[in-house]
């Protein structure tokens, strides 16, 4: 992976980590390619949340529409990437 | 971290993922003002809701007005009233786009080749002496026959104090008739002497729920978790009230914090235009609501709240699979 989204992913996971007040994990820890809603437990509004802050940090807009298939931090990070790519 | 497959064996997993990604957004709608009884205690006249807004009669509006609700991401229309049944062209206006609920009280059969498979709730007060006290007549006996056998019609069987002891028997007549069954609480709006609750008639009427469920597993669509918070009105040793409620309309909700709530929620009146402020009556005393679906829903979006222990996420499963066999997301 290059250094870019790695930066990313652990940015992403610290987001959750914080907004969601998630225990017994670091950016560090985070597994990347886990599944948010099948084992994080993570629900739409908690990702509303969390698109928030992304919105702000990355100056992207996540589409409502987008939320089912961002099922991981990865995922996550390259729809970002993608994102800000295509606003250049 | 706590994961939900660290939590669960296998079977409880499963069952998870079957409803870990429906995403319900569900909304309410009142067809309209009017109705073919009075029920003493029924929110939606005791606190003049049937009076702040004038029916849309102009079914073209109905047909918009739903298109633009599924095109804000509603995926369940909750159909109460007054009497829904008297307006089958709205239900239609409905039913035609999003999957539908429509509760009624059930004098008014929903014609099958109609809506073949719209889920009904038809609403039970009691025996045929508290259905005649609370709502003037017996409609066990006219529901029952319009819908004996419907594999898509279900009782809201509302339990009140004076039923305790005598929740057998209804939920035996209801298996008689063929038909399945789901238990909540009168909230008594009106405070109809003897219909309140008072803290001991709660915990053996918890008993007595949890007791049905045993006894009827195949009849009774509950969950002992969804008992104990509605009986207590606590989860996980928060109390229900206003900061708590995840059912209030989204665009007059100005809380803060924000508790856990449902997404993109309304409760709209049947001018189309006009919003409730939450899904039961807005002169509740949100400490004592026994609203069966704002119970349910708070449980549900408190999900990972219950990613603490296997039985906490058990007791979240099973209330959450509770909701969607109610409103056909899973089957029964």
């Amino acid at each position: 992976m290059s250094t870019d989204i790695q930066q990313t992913i652990q940015r992403i996971a610290e987001i959750i980590i914080d907004e969601l007040k998630l225990e017994d994990v670091t950016p560090e820890t985070f597994d990347p390619d886990l599944d948010l809603v099948d084992e994080v437990g993570i629900d739409s509004m908690d990702l509303a949340t969390v698109a928030l802050v992304l919105r702000d940090e990355y100056g992207i807009r996540i589409d409502e529409d987008d939320y089912p298939r961002l099922t991981t931090v990865k995922i996550i990070a390259e729809y970002i990437i993608e994102k800000q790519s295509e606003n250049e | 971290m706590i994961t939900v497959s660290s939590l669960l064996d296998s079977h409880w997993y499963e069952r998870y993922k079957k409803i870990s990604k429906l995403n319900i957004r569900s909304s309410i709608y009142d067809v309209t003002n009017r109705c073919n009884l009075r029920c003493k205690g029924c929110f939606f006249f005791s606190s003049g809701e049937h009076e702040v807004a004038s029916e849309e009669t102009d079914i073209e509006k109905w047909h918009a007005f739903v298109q633009k609700e599924q095109e804000r991401g509603v995926n369940l229309a909750i159909l109460i009233g007054g009497e829904p049944t008297l307006c089958l062209d709205r239900i239609e206006a409905f039913y035609k786009r999003l999957p539908t609920f429509c509760a009624t009280n059930g004098l008014i059969k929903v014609p099958r080749d109609r809506f073949p498979d719209m889920m009904v709730g038809i609403s039970l007060w009691g025996d045929d002496k508290d259905e005649k006290t609370l709502r003037g007549k017996d409609t066990f006996a006219i529901s029952s026959a319009n819908y004996a056998g419907d594999p898509h019609a279900y009782y809201l069987y509302t339990i009140t104090p004076k039923q305790l002891g005598k929740s057998e028997q209804i939920v035996q007549k209801i298996k008689d008739v063929g038909l399945k069954v789901h238990m909540q609480l009168l909230s008594n709006d009106e405070g109809v002497d003897g219909f309140s609750w008072k803290p001991e008639e709660l915990v053996a009427v918890r008993q007595e729920m949890d007791a049905m469920l045993d006894a009827y597993p195949e009849t009774v669509i509950s969950s002992k978790y969804y008992h104990q918070v509605i009986t207590t009105g606590t989860m996980l040793g928060r109390p229900f009230g206003w900061q708590e409620c995840p059912s209030v309309t989204d665009p007059l909700d100005k809380r803060t914090p924000r508790p856990k709530r449902l997404t993109n929620f309304i409760r709209w009146s049947s001018d189309l235009e006009t919003m409730h402020r939450c899904c039961t009556s807005e002169t509740r005393d949100c400490s004592t609501c026994k609203d069966g679906a704002a119970h349910m829903s708070w449980v549900m979006v408190n999900k990972r709240a219950h990613i603490k222990t296997a039985q906490d996420l058990q007791n979240w499963i099973e209330v959450y699979e509770m909701f969607a066999k109610l409103y056909q997301f899973i089957p029964w």
